[in-house]
């Protein structure tokens, strides 16, 4: 992502700063509407290019991405485009009905403006929905984090569990020697808990 | 409408309140103005008539005498407002009915309306350029002290990301005092610049307060040669109220000051005195409201009507030689491209020029983060 070198000693926020540095993607119509989006865009001092209809794939070098929602025109499904690296998406709506409020869940857009299209208003949503995208996709990344963390706890007790029963160690030996042979093999505790469990899956029909 | 009939333009500057000085002179730029074209045969020989109101400083009023000038007086072109709050309230209502206001203040920019055109100094045409002088002329600690509203919010915000692009930058003080401010209320502050010693004291103080904050300073012994008073709004017209002495050595950026010299300034100025007197000082915000007027009488001329949507494509990239020089309307955002100056205040009431644009600035209303040492900005040294 495009970033200004940041300065800790100037009070203004990234989000702000980056403005200038911005790359913008529009999925619009080419109508008065989409020219006012982008000469706004561009008044912010962004990097906007406006196509329509839509790419079926998110385009990988935006940070933001408008879209035009139209009840009459089936959306692209961005879903599996956004995971990890992926840019904040600003709904442009010209109706306000069930329908097409759902289709703008379903985009998973992280702000909506309204069609007619005023100059007044747009650099606000763009700061704020950049800092909810952000923020969703630092949580993200933390959550895969613990969940794997966590997952790989749970299998270096079982492991250990293993070692306890069979071996009849006690609960630091048990550990002491998993970590040792994570050391000797050069791979983590969780690795070697995994092959210890898988093992003892194996070997475990002689006792059934 | 007939072919001879007058055209009637709505006129919203305050003669009253806390910010009467300065409105009455852009009252005056703008009448003088209208004078001109009339005395010239008008408008394709059609009258210029100001219908004018007193919104007596106070926002809401000018949101009443905007609507009244649209519904009750059926006119489709504004000139007025100096603060943005008074801008704010006057802006809905043109953009509900789609009738133009022309604005002839510097302002903290962030703002583009399709229904204004905007004449005064946006951010990067006198921010910049004053952050430049004073930070490499007296040094870059600053102390702020500015009116209690958005507009000396967003200018310090802009001043301090600029004082501390440079090494030893800092801000060593932030004061904000209401509008109808007194003298006592700038004791204090004064007590504590005195303490602090910053290298310069910024100042978005705008009003009638104005001068207490400068007599204060005097009052208290400072030296402007050692810490003036760096300022956008504290020119010709407050230096008259508060003194010359008072203000002598103390440093203001704008797009005009009386002093330039040129030929259109020169004749401007005299004509503006021999039919106005010498009561009304002229000062940038009376030059922006007396040449954007010439501005909307070119662009009629052309389009033949003052209805917005065939009279803005004729002022978009519209140019003049106006007192400070030749302006352009920026068609990408509707401000104007613009002469940044530096001046330092005289014993005489005038701002001896130090620093000025070798060629126009053009606007950039949504410039986050300025950039001090930008050589495309870079002044011209008048020492």
């Amino acid at each position: 992502m495009a970033t200004t070198r940041s300065d800790p000693r100037l009070i203004t926020p990234e989000l702000l700063r980056d403005l200038r540095t911005l790359r913008v993607t529009v999925f619009h119509p080419d109508d008065q509407d989409g020219e006012e989006l982008v000469q706004q865009l561009r008044r912010i001092g962004c990097q906007a290019q406006a196509f329509w209809p839509p790419f079926p794939t998110l385009p990988d070098t935006a940070d933001v991405v408008f879209l035009a929602v139209r009840p009459n025109m089936p959306m692209p499904d961005w879903t599996a485009c956004r995971e990890g690296h992926a840019p904040a998406i600003i709904a442009v709506v010209t109706y306000e009905n069930p329908t097409v409020v759902e289709a703008v869940l379903k985009l998973g857009a992280e702000s909506v403006i309204a069609s007619p299209i005023k100059a007044f208003g747009l650099l606000a949503t763009l700061v704020v929905a950049r800092q909810i995208n952000l923020n969703l996709r630092t949580l993200t990344k933390q959550n895969q984090r613990l969940e794997s963390k966590l997952a790989g706890l749970r299998r270096v007790e079982e492991a250990k569990s293993v070692l306890m029963r069979t071996k009849n160690m006690s609960e630091e030996v048990a550990y002491q020697v998993m970590r040792e042979q994570a050391m000797a093999k050069r791979v983590t505790v969780e690795q070697i808990a995994s092959a210890i469990i898988d093992a003892e899956g194996i070997l475990s029909f002689n006792k059934a | 409408m007939s072919e001879s009939e007058p055209i009637r333009v709505g006129v919203l500057f305050s003669q009253t309140g806390d910010i009467s000085l300065i409105e009455t002179s852009q009252l005056m730029g703008t009448l003088f103005a209208i004078e001109e074209i009339n005395e010239a045969g008008g408008i394709n020989g059609r009258e210029l008539v100001p219908i004018r109101y007193d919104p007596a400083s106070s926002p809401g009023l000018y949101r009443v005498l905007a609507e009244k000038l649209v519904l009750q007086d059926k006119i489709n072109v504004i000139f007025g407002c100096y603060k943005s709050s008074t801008r704010k309230s006057v802006i809905p209502v043109i953009e509900k009915w789609n009738r133009l206001l022309f604005y002839p203040t510097l302002y903290e920019g962030f703002e583009c309306s399709s229904n204004i055109i905007y004449t005064g100094a946006a951010p990067n045409q006198n921010s910049v350029q004053l952050a430049e002088f004073m930070t490499s002329n007296y040094g870059a600690r600053v102390y702020m002290v500015g009116s209690d509203y958005i507009y000396p919010y967003e200018s310090n915000r802009i001043m301090t990301d600029l004082v501390m692009q440079k090494p030893g930058g800092d801000k060593v003080g932030e004061r904000y005092v209401s509008l109808s401010a007194t003298l006592a209320d700038f004791s204090s502050i004064i007590a504590d610049i005195k303490n602090v010693q910053p290298d310069f004291i910024f100042s978005t103080v705008v009003g009638d307060s104005t001068q207490y904050l400068y007599k204060a300073y005097a009052e208290a012994g400072l030296n402007p040669r050692e810490m003036p008073i760096a300022s956008l709004t504290t020119l010709e017209a407050e230096v008259a109220q508060m003194g010359f002495d008072v203000a002598a050595g103390h440093v203001a950026s704008a797009p005009y000051f009386q002093s330039i010299d040129s030929p259109v300034n020169r004749s401007s100025l005299a004509n503006f005195r021999r039919r106005f007197g010498t009561d009304v000082v002229p000062s940038a915000g009376w030059e922006a409201a007396y040449f954007q007027v010439h501005l909307f009488a070119n662009a009629m001329r052309l389009s033949g009507s003052d209805a917005i949507d065939v009279l803005m494509p004729c002022l978009l990239g519209a140019q003049l030689d106006a007192p400070q020089g030749r302006i352009q309307i920026d068609p990408s955002n509707h401000h104007t491209c613009l002469y940044p100056r530096i001046g330092i205040a005289n014993t005489e009431g005038q701002f001896t020029l130090v620093r000025q644009a070798i060629r126009p600035v053009h606007p950039d209303p949504y410039l986050v983060t300025h950039s001090l040492g930008d050589w495309t900005i870079k002044l011209g040294s008048m020492e």
